[in-house]
């Protein structure tokens, strides 16, 4: 059984009174596991903010509990609280650098809050510094580094404390893809170092899909779908999901395939332009050939792509089948017996 | 003549040196207080802002002159007499606390929430976040604020004289006016842009190289 790092139980949170009320958390319930990466992605409004603030206590919940590593941190306050805080990094969209200190001095700060000595404090700063990769930009201010230098940053200060939890609130929406590309590489690169828990919310699905293991959809303060992130992709429930999905998910056909005519040059033979996807290993084993050799049918490659959630591959192919219409049968559901979708895209009926 | 410049020079610098550092030393942690007990900052209390704003605006409401008058005898209280260098002191330093506290809450509000909250995430206490967070982010705001105050100090300190303080402003006003020396008039005056130049130059200066952001 994996072991929970973070639980969330009934969790409500209003924000004002009267007209102004908003409901920004609706009765939310989740459960994080210990080392793993956890994304929640929402539309803007949707209260992902609102949930990762709760979790340090930002924001302090109405009602519901929130328990972290076994103790519940909204019954904390005062020295218990910040003891715990200095357990839970974050890092965040604008970065919130002191821009009055250098990248040394932004790491060492919150050791100093910890009252950790300063030959201590050197010592680990410049092994943050090194981890971050920002070992030639040790004395520069913030406001001389680049957006995806700052966040780096940003994670060094919150890992400076050698937390078990890292919460990130959208921190790669300010970046370029590229950067944001690195960084994602930084917080899986320090996921596994340190078996770190990392919640992270994004309205970016790609942000999900690269490096998250956990996904939860939360729509107007309620969770309306979670799971592994795989499952999301291979059987998304809610409309969110899906419109989600379809931002990195080339489902859409290219219009020319789709027009496609089939043309046979065997008035004896059927035809079928079959869609087949699949999702996880199935994409390492040889089932085209094994079609091919097994039911005697023809096949014309038309479009395949190929791309990865985390480490588990996902795609698509097109191909066209071609032979005696019972062969054609027996190949499609052979595939489908190999944990393929099959979907026909146009058929043809034999002439003669 | 020049023994005469050179006396009320002295005398100014110091009626508006002293004031400077006392109305810095209780209208900055005013402003502190001020700002930290706004509602959605480090320590909200509502109550205590909202006492502490409406002295800060009845003070900053009365024209110097009159508080000058207004506060002799708390002036006679602290430091003995009303008139003089000393006495001129004290209704300098009240006009200037509340002037310092509104300058420091600007510059603090000038700090991004989101540092703040950056700070209150890493389990920061609020001695820190003042200490470790506020005074030095705002250090330039707080510079170029406290620059106005002393050129405003300049002025009001002329003001003073006429309560027998002395300096800059007196000497122009015995010398320059009533006696019509105009070239008491005229240098009493270049000597003042002159001071106030230099400040405001040194101050922006400073709180340029200060800046980080
Ligand atoms: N301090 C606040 N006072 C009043 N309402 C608030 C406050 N903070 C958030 N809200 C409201 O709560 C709801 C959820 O906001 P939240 O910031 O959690 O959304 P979000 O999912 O993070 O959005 P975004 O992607 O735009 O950052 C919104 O309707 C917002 O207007
Ligand atoms: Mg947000």
């Amino acid at each position: 059984m994996p072991q929970v790092m973070i639980e969330l139980a009934n969790v409500t949170k209003i924000y004002g009174q009267g007209e102004k009320r908003v409901v920004a958390l609706d009765n939310v319930s989740l459960q994080i596991n210990k080392g793993e990466i956890f994304g929640i992605i929402g539309l803007s409004g949707a209260g992902k903010s609102t949930l990762i603030r709760c979790i340090n206590k930002l924001e302090v919940p109405q009602s519901g509990t929130i328990t972290i590593a076994g103790q519940e941190i909204t019954k904390l306050k005062g020295k218990e609280l910040r003891k715990t805080r200095r357990k839970i990094g974050m890092i965040f969209q604008h970065f919130n650098l002191l821009s009055s200190r250098t990248v040394y001095g932004n790491i060492a700060f919150p050791l100093e809050i910890a009252g950790v000595k300063r030959s201590e404090i050197k010592e680990r700063v410049l092994s943050l510094i090194d981890l971050v990769g920002l070992s030639d930009k040790i004395s520069a201010y913030p406001a001389e580094l680049s957006g995806g230098q700052k966040q780096r940053v940003g994670i060094a200060r919150a890992l400076a404390n050698n937390p078990e939890v890292l919460l990130c609130d959208e921190a790669t929406s300010a970046l370029d893809p590229e950067t944001t590309k690195s960084i994602l590489g930084l917080l899986q690169d320090v996921n596994q170092r340190f078996n770190l828990t990392i919640v992270l919310i994004t309205h970016q699905m790609n942000v999900i899909k690269d490096i998250c293991d956990t996904v939860a959809v939360i729509e107007d303060g309620r969770i309306v779908e979670q799971g592994p992130v795989v499952d999301l992709f291979a059987r998304p429930r809610t409309p969110t999901a899906r419109r989600f999905m379809k931002s990195v998910l080339p489902t859409e056909i290219p219009a020319e395939i789709k027009e496609r005519a089939l043309i046979m040059d065997d008035q004896n033979c059927a035809g079928k332009t079959v869609r087949i996807s699949f999702i996880g290993d199935v994409a390492g084993e040889p089932v085209i050939s094994s079609l091919i050799r097994k039911f005697q049918v023809d096949v014309n490659i038309i479009y395949a792509n190929l791309d990865y959630i985390k480490n588990t591959p996902f795609g698509s192919l097109i191909i066209d089948l071609m032979g005696e219409s019972q062969k054609i049968e027996a190949a499609m559901e052979f595939l489908e017996d190999q944990g393929l979708k099959l979907e026909v895209l146009n058929s043809v009926e034999p002439t003669a | 003549m020049w023994n005469l410049l050179l006396k009320a020079l002295g005398e100014t610098l110091y009626m508006v040196g002293a004031s400077l550092v006392l109305s810095a030393l209780f209208g900055i942690p005013l402003g502190l207080v001020l700002v930290i007990t706004e509602p959605r900052h480090i320590k909200p209390a509502p109550v205590i802002h909202k006492i502490l704003s409406t002295i800060i605006n009845i003070g900053r409401s009365l024209p110097f002159i009159i508080l000058l008058v207004a506060i002799i005898p708390f002036t006679r209280l602290v430091v003995g007499t009303s008139i003089g260098t000393a006495g001129a002191i004290v209704p300098l330093t009240v006009s200037a606390i509340t002037f310092v506290a509104r300058v420091v809450e600007s510059a603090l509000l000038e700090i991004d929430r989101g540092v703040i909250e950056a700070a209150q995430a890493i389990g920061a206490t609020t001695g820190q976040i003042i200490t470790k967070v506020l005074i030095p982010e705002a250090v330039p705001g707080l510079i170029l604020g406290l620059t106005m105050v002393a050129v405003n100090l300049i002025g009001y300190s002329a003001m003073a004289g006429a309560v027998g303080g002395g300096g800059l402003g007196d000497l122009s006003i015995r010398y320059g006016y009533q006696r019509f020396r105009g070239d008491v008039m005229l240098l009493t005056v270049v000597v003042l842009v002159a001071i106030v130049q230099g400040l405001q130059s040194f101050g922006s200066w400073l709180a340029a190289r200060l800046n980080r952001r």
